[in-house]
């Protein structure tokens, strides 16, 4: 009877062992799970300890202070030591205040700043402060220390009690953002540890030492003027950002800025994932925009505060139209900046002179990717290349998961299903393609991989608690990590990606940094102990955040000492911090393939972008799960909009590239893919754009129409530049839809080229060939209408410009071209346009400054259409100036690939290079 | 003739534009008008001046042809240059095979016709490799032509065979058909005579039975005093214990269930969480992480069935204790395993139990159909042997069934099971439980499975003449019966109704096997009841159409599909609903074949998971029409091939 009894229970269980899904929710701590985040969450102004400044002086031109207990007896109390602030003010706006222990009173361990962030530019952009003011506010017994910013802004140190903001004169001095306004400000000091002090914390079965006690910080940060906050990556959540506490809202946990490696993640959620940018920006009909970063790479918590919020009560006498913060952090330095905006893109140039501006990507990594884990061999590899020809949709880049190493060990290839990796990636090369094979931060505990020996002999691994190399799970098994946050190991790390050291790699290969959080599979929270140790003696709680982009950091440098500085660097990751749009690209991580996560790919991408890191896209498709067409056709379709657009799919999945869906499937998703390949000058002249100045490729609608208020939270639509407004369709069959088009200009329809009035909402039709696609009135795009197998072989096909007319039959619109691989556009090898629409005439001005007159980059191309949206019709012919050469005016297809395009009045084949200055009347 | 100017001229074109054109322009016009154009749609082109586009969208002029701007969205308008992203360009190929290719290879630097007329614009030089690669082509056609030249024949001779198998197949199935409504009337008069003597029989057991009940109720009546105090108190003693021990039972059952719960997690962890998670032997032998999660995905499961993220929070706790206690290497495996899916220890491959799992899933089916196929296959190579045996052979068989039966039976416990499909249906789980002494058990299923033998319609005879001699000697009338007649009654029902079934479901399965689709021309018949082999590392897959695909791996076998159905014009061999995958679809497999001399498996592959495509050649795809027709290309080939092919 045994057998029997046990085979049923048995095959119960291991009937249920095939659905493993679902967020483990559980094995994250919570707020209230996390001491630090606790105490700070439950202090109100009245239970904590008010400071106030003094010794108030300028040194090395920055404002020099000390903050001290207010009352004498509770100074006693706490034993605190003064704490010591810096106020520095920067060009254009930026006010930067660090707080920390004063060095000279010996603190047990110096309090980690996080290093290689703010860019070397950024120092000399510092105004030496000669003096300071001193300025009683209205209300206040005591001075306040007043220094200048810019025209129009001060800061203001306000000694007692202690708050420092940022004012704007010509608003009757009203602030724009401050911190400490509601005295929550608590700085934990370190302490030596006396006996019987336990400060140890346990979650789970994990047991963290915290050898060095508490050491968080909190503040209340308030945005005045501001009717939403938007930014901090990484959350899978609304664009603006809902409060997570105060009256009247549902409270939930803080955001949570944590780099974790999070299976399945849900799609509504202030939960952590993969990166963290503690950067905030505000924004407001009243005010504009302001912005505010905390350079800290600790845990960090923010509670966004309801309106009406008080730091005493809950009840708030305070005026509308600002939005209350709240940050904590578990340890690290105040190291807070500033940003004064007025207008949003103004604080993203701002934060972006802080902490770098995205890098100027390869060409050809701005189009189409396609992934998956795994194309399994060299067969698989060949046979998917040939299909997309055989299909004739473009693609760029073939990606290889982890799969293709021998047992995880990264640099290798498993020689059974790649045994020829060079010629593989010759024969993609042939086609202008790239491939990109993935290298993850763990190593392989395996003495006989060379990489392993070498990082143990050298000591380059980070240290567990004990001091010996910290030994955890991942793919390969048992694993150790460099420590990234060493320049030394950063650069022997970026050796190894040398053509010599990486054998079976060749110059089209890039690479994907993924599970660099770290992701531990037998670490607390899936991630690295906090009481790790790094170079230094810093502990890994201090730099947790900042892992994944050191890391990032050391592999985008890798690949550009490989190409010997010639060879733009191509390199995605998982996770983020500040700066990191200097470095690659980055995905928004193990997806789901459900509608909701198509819908919340938007604001994340977009949150992305607000934070600087403009390459950003989501796995198309959803990354676990089966995607139905329709869900993939309208995926891509979206997609193709994603600054960073690549199709990816866990191993567990059904194939699903693009012509596995029968022919109508097919054909919709070549052409989303299509559209994408035509906008590519259009996006990569954004993609400088946001080069130089650190706006995204990708913008909220407020960003474009920032006093509009019906944009503030709209995260369904999207625009492209200032050009495109894109929404998505984020429901199964769809009849139709509402789009609210902005400004009082019009839009075209950017597949039919009607017309639609701006300020107002219209009720679309929906068909399945496209999401709503529109153009701004007013502006100008260049397209590439031909399709090649990749980008590369565009590279010499003519451009058609898209002129769309505003009502004074007025439009302008730039075209910035390179080689698309080299830094020699930093030389000034480049060709950057701006076209004019008016009166009639299209001219052609030259944007490069003529400086960089001496490197040019020589092209022939020319431009075959001009394709004209809301120019009364009648015209026959225009006139090219200087050659002085007629040519046909006719109506032709708006988009020529595409069966029954409307037809738009287009310039037949003025055929002017796009190098030269020009002008075209229309007769 | 034609075609040799247009390879000059392309000569032409390249070199006037790297003269001409370069430094300037990029756009890049054919010098020849007609350029890219197929033989066959130069009328078109050449009828007017003003040339409609194909689609009817438009029209264009002689001068807008090939004039590098696209006028017609369908390309009508621009077959030799790269304008239209909708045409087509034409390569003649001369000494090859002509192609046409997207207008986007044009000019893009990458030579894709062999006569490289593609690229013209001077930015690549494309040698002519059409006699080379024509040259491969032709030979590689003509060993393709020789192949299907014999494969042909051999097809032909399958289909012949086939033919006649079939009628021999439908022959014999009418035959049986006969003998089993003969075989039903015996049973039938026989079943009636048994049932006549059964009633006979009751008759008397009832007639003594009142005898004996009068002679007792005679006894008692004499001692009716004294039993009626006593006989109560007994009565119910005896209910009280019935009670008890019953419980006892209930007691023990329970009892045995929770220890084994608590064995199962014994190493694992001390996970309290799931209930009714035993585990047998071979689970107890792996790594006690596993158990554990299992179990968790279990609760996971739970948790997932409700939708909101707020009771994914309250439920989680139960799950979150789970994997407290885990070592750091197990707790590692864990984790990873919600992405691979693998369980723990496994870096790579299959996830074995997830397997284990989809086969104790079929079990019941499966034994059931195995059972069923066995049947069918075995009587069908045996057939041929036992003809003309007699019946002692069948006996045989039949004893050492029971023999088989009834010697397991004490062993394992399995009263009240009596019949054959659910003995051997608990053989198969008991095998599939302790996967070890799989051999035995092999031995074991294939002694429970019993055979039929269809012998000549002598033994039907003799049964009839047997039978016949039975009635006349049993005398119904006789009373009380003559015991011997009536056991030989019993005795012959018995062994004829078995036979009866037996040739049932011969019957049935034969039916069952002429149902199934053999080709149009019975080509696929000889595939019926074969197996084909493949080893590919350390697989080995296993297709036999008509029945199922599965990859074995050791003793592991995982099926990857039952047949389904020829598809793509018998060209595929569909197989589906095979093993679940983790996380995944039914495993599926789909045989390619081919035109090959030899029924052999080629390639298996597993393009998607769980979704396998295997190639087979096999004669059965060798058609005529397929050889004519590469026999025609083949001519067409060496029609083309021009009288010089260095002119490049």
């Amino acid at each position: 009877m045994k057998n029997k009894t046990q085979t049923l229970p048995l095959l119960f269980f291991l009937l249920f062992f095939n659905h493993v899904h679902s967020w483990k929710k559980e094995e994250f701590r919570t707020c209230h799970q996390t001491p630090f985040c606790k105490r700070a969450r439950s202090r109100t102004s009245s239970t904590s300890t008010p400071l106030i400044a003094t010794d108030v002086t300028i040194s090395d031109g920055n404002l020099i202070a000390k903050l001290v207990a207010k009352s004498k007896q509770e100074e006693t109390q706490q034993n605190t030591n003064p704490l010591l602030l810096s106020l520095s003010v920067y060009q254009n706006g930026v006010v930067r205040v660090t707080i920390d222990e004063d060095h000279s009173l010996n603190p047990p361990k110096s309090r980690f700043h996080v290093p290689d962030v703010v860019v070397s530019e950024f120092q000399s952009t510092k105004l030496w402060l000669q003096r300071v003011t001193q300025e009683t506010l209205d209300g206040d017994d005591s001075p306040s220390s007043v220094v200048y910013v810019s025209d129009g802004f001060d800061a203001v140190l306000r000694h007692d009690p202690f708050e420092v903001f940022v004012r704007d004169k010509s608003n009757g001095n009203t602030r724009v953002v401050s911190m400490n306004s509601h005295g929550l400000f608590d700085f934990e000091q370190l302490k030596v540890k006396g006996e019987g002090d336990d400060w140890g914390e346990s979650f789970r079965s994990h047991h963290d030492k915290r050898p060095y006690g508490p050491q968080s910080i909190s503040f209340d940060v308030t945005f005045h003027g501001a009717d939403f906050v938007y930014g901090i990556p990484e959350h899978a959540t609304s664009l603006a950002l809902k409060p997570t506490k105060g009256p009247g809202v549902e409270e939930s946990e803080p955001y949570r800025l944590f780099n974790l490696d999070v299976f399945e993640y849900i799609h509504d959620s202030p939960f952590g994932l993969y990166g963290s940018v503690p950067f905030m920006l505000s924004h407001g009909k009243q005010r504009g925009s302001s912005g505010f970063f905390w350079l800290n790479a600790a845990e960090m918590q923010i509670d966004v505060l309801g309106s009406g919020w008080d730091a005493e009560n809950g009840i708030s006498k305070l005026p509308k139209n600002r939005v209350d913060t709240l940050w904590m952090s578990e340890a690290g330095v105040v190291d807070a900046f500033f940003f004064v905006g007025p207008t949003p893109k103004d604080v993203l140039k701002q934060y972006t002179s802080v902490t770098g501006m995205p890098a100027m990507p390869q060409l050809f990594s701005t189009a189409y990717h396609q992934c998956r884990w795994n194309y399994r061999d060299e067969e698989d590899v060949e046979h998917v290349d040939s299909k997309f020809d055989e299909f004739d949709i473009p693609y760029d880049v073939l990606w290889l998961d982890i799969e293709h190493t021998d047992g995880k060990k990264y640099f290798t290839w498993d020689n059974v299903l790649f045994p020829n990796p060079e010629e593989m990636q010759r024969k993609i090369a042939a086609k202008g393609r790239h491939m990109v094979t993935i290298v993850d931060p763990h190593i392989k505990r395996d003495n006989s991989f060379p990489l392993h020996k070498e990082a143990t002999e050298k000591g380059y691994y980070v240290k567990d608690s004990s001091g010996n190399d910290y030994d955890g799970w991942c793919w390969p098994g048992s694993s150790s990590y460099l420590d990234m946050l060493s320049p030394e190991i950063r650069s022997w790390w970026g050796d190894k990606f040398s053509y010599q050291n990486y054998v079976g790699s060749t110059p089209s290969l890039y690479i994907w940094n993924d599970m660099n959080e770290p992701s531990v599979f037998n670490g607390p929270e899936v991630t690295m102990p906090r009481d790790a140790l790094h170079i230094g003696g810093v502990e890994h709680r201090e730099v947790h955040n900042a892992y994944g982009y050191y890391f990032h950091m050391a592999t985008s440098e890798g690949l550009v000492k490989r190409g010997d500085g010639k060879d733009r660097p191509f390199v995605l990751s998982r996770a983020l911090f500040a700066g990191t749009q200097r470095y690659g690209a980055i995905w928004t991580g193990d997806n789901t393939a459900e509608w909701d996560h198509l819908r919340v790919s938007v604001p994340m991408v977009l949150t992305l972008g607000l934070a600087g890191v403009s390459f950003s896209g989501a796995d198309v498709g959803g990354f676990f799960g089966n995607p139905e067409p329709e869900l993939l056709v309208r995926w891509y379709q979206l997609g193709a909009f994603y600054p960073f657009f690549r199709a990816h799919a866990h191993h567990d999945t059904k194939r699903r590239e693009p012509w596995l869906f029968g022919e109508r499937n097919t054909e919709l998703i070549r052409d989303a893919i299509h559209v994408r390949y035509a906008l590519l000058p259009y996006y990569y002249t954004l993609f400088r754009e946001a080069n130089t100045t650190g706006v995204p490729v990708m913008r909220p609608l407020w960003m474009e129409f920032p006093s509009e208020e019906a944009t503030f939270s709209n995260d369904e639509a999207f625009m492209i530049g200032n050009s495109l407004l894109v929404q998505g369709i984020y429901t199964e069959r769809a009849k139709q839809t509402s789009v609210y088009l902005p400004g009082k200009e019009s839009w075209y329809d950017f597949r039919t080229g009607n017309v639609y009035k701006g300020e107002a909402t219209h009720k679309l039709a929906v068909t399945e060939e496209s999401i709503p696609v529109f153009m701004r009135a007013g502006t100008i795009i260049t397209r590439k209408d031909r399709f090649r197998r990749s980008s590369t072989q565009m590279t010499n096909d003519p451009y058609t410009l898209v002129i769309a007319l505003n009502s004074s039959q007025a439009a302008e619109g730039e075209l910035y071209i390179d080689d698309g691989s080299s830094f020699n556009f930093l030389q000034g090898a480049y060709i950057h346009r701006r076209f004019i629409f008016k009166d009639g005439k299209l001219t052609s001005l030259d944007l490069a400054p003529a400086s960089n007159g001496n490197a040019r980059y020589p092209v022939n191309t020319v431009i075959e259409r001009i394709i004209l949206l809301g120019h009364a019709s009648g015209s026959k012919n225009a006139l090219v100036e200087p050659s002085n050469q007629k040519v046909d005016v006719e109506l032709a297809p708006f988009w020529v690939q595409r069966k029954n395009s409307p037809a738009v009045m287009t310039i037949r084949k003025p055929n002017v290079r796009v190098t030269d200055d020009w002008t075209i009347k229309i007769l | 003739m034609m075609k040799l100017r247009m390879g000059t001229g392309v000569v032409v074109i390249s070199t006037a534009l790297l003269f001409l054109c370069l430094p300037f322009c990029s756009s890049s016009v054919p010098n020849d008008p007609f350029f890219g154009i197929a033989p066959q749609d130069e009328k078109y082109y050449k009828s007017s001046d003003v040339i409609r586009c194909n689609d009817g969208s438009g029209k264009f002029t002689r001068a807008q042809l090939n004039d590098d701007f696209c006028d017609c969205p369908d390309g009508t308008d621009e077959p030799g240059t790269s304008a239209c992203p909708g045409g087509k360009f034409y390569c003649h190929n001369a000494g090859h095979v002509p192609t046409s290719l997207f207008s986007s290879r044009v000019n893009d630097g990458i030579c894709d016709c062999c006569d490289g007329t593609d690229e013209y614009d001077g930015k690549v030089t494309c040698p002519n490799t059409c006699w080379e690669a024509g040259k491969v082509a032709r030979d590689k056609l003509k060993k393709k032509i020789a192949t299907y030249q014999d494969g042909v024949k051999l097809r032909k001779e399958e289909i012949e065979k086939a033919k006649s198998a079939l009628d021999k197949d439908k022959v014999e199935l009418l035959k049986l058909k006969k003998e089993e409504s003969t075989l039903k009337e015996i049973v039938q008069q026989l079943k009636e005579h048994k049932e006549e003597i059964e009633k006979e029989e009751e008759k008397e057991r009832l007639r003594k039975e009142k005898e004996e009940k009068e002679k007792k109720e005679a006894e008692e009546k004499a001692n009716e005093e004294k039993s009626a105090a006593t006989g109560e108190e007994a009565g119910h003693t005896n209910e009280a214990g019935k009670h008890s021990d019953a419980k006892d039972y209930a007691a023990d059952e329970t009892k045995y269930e929770q220890s084994d719960v608590g064995d199962s997690y014994d190493g694992a962890t001390d996970s309290p969480s799931s209930e009714g998670s035993p585990l047998n032997e071979v689970e107890e032998s792996v790594k006690g992480a596993e158990g554990e999660h299992a179990a968790k995905s279990e609760t996971d499961l739970r948790v997932e069935e409700k939708k909101s993220s707020e009771e994914i929070i309250n439920t989680g706790n139960d799950a979150s204790e789970n994997t407290e206690g885990l070592s750091k290497e197990e707790l590692g495996q864990l984790v990873a395993s919600r992405w691979t899916g693998q369980k723990g220890g496994k870096q790579s491959g299959e996830a074995e139990d997830a397997k284990k799992t989809e086969e104790q899933e079929d079990l019941t089916s499966e034994s059931n159909n195995e059972e069923y196929e066995g049947y069918a296959s075995e009587t069908d190579d045996d057939r041929n042997r036992y003809d003309g045996e007699d019946e002692t052979e069948d006996d045989f068989r039949e004893d050492e069934r029971d023999d088989v039966s009834s010697s397991y039976k004490p062993d394992a416990d399995f009263e009240g099971e009596p019949d054959l499909s659910g003995l051997s249906c608990l053989l198969m789980q008991i095998c599939y439980l302790n996967l070890v002494y799989k051999w035995t058990c092999d031995e074991m299923i294939l002694m429970s499975s019993d055979v039929v033998t269809t012998d000549s319609p002598s033994w039907l005879t003799k049964i009839q003449r047997t039978v016949r001699k039975l009635f006349k000697a049993v005398n119904f009338f006789e009373t009380p019966l003559n015991q011997t007649d009536a056991a030989r009654v019993r005795k012959e029902y018995d062994e004829l109704s078995s036979k009866l079934s037996k040739l049932q479901s011969r019957v049935s399965s034969l039916t069952q096997k002429l149902k199934h689709d053999f080709g149009p021309e019975g080509e696929f018949y000889s595939f019926y009841d074969r197996c084909f082999e493949s080893k590919q590392n350390k697989y080995t897959y296993k297709v036999c159409p008509y029945d199922q695909a599965s990859q074995e791996e050791g003793y592991s076998t995982t099926r990857l599909g039952r047949w389904d159905k020829f598809e793509d014009s018998y060209k595929v061999m569909a197989f589906s609903n095979g093993d679940r995958c983790w996380n995944g679809p039914d495993r599926s497999m789909k045989v390619r074949m081919r035109c090959g001399l030899k029924n052999e498996i080629t390639d298996v592959d597993e393009p998607s998971r769980c979704e396998y495509v295997a190639l087979l050649s096999t004669p059965a795809l060798c058609k005529e029409e397929k050889l004519k027709e590469l026999q025609h290309k083949l001519d067409s080939l060496n029609s083309q091939q021009p009288e010089k092919h260095d002119e490049l």
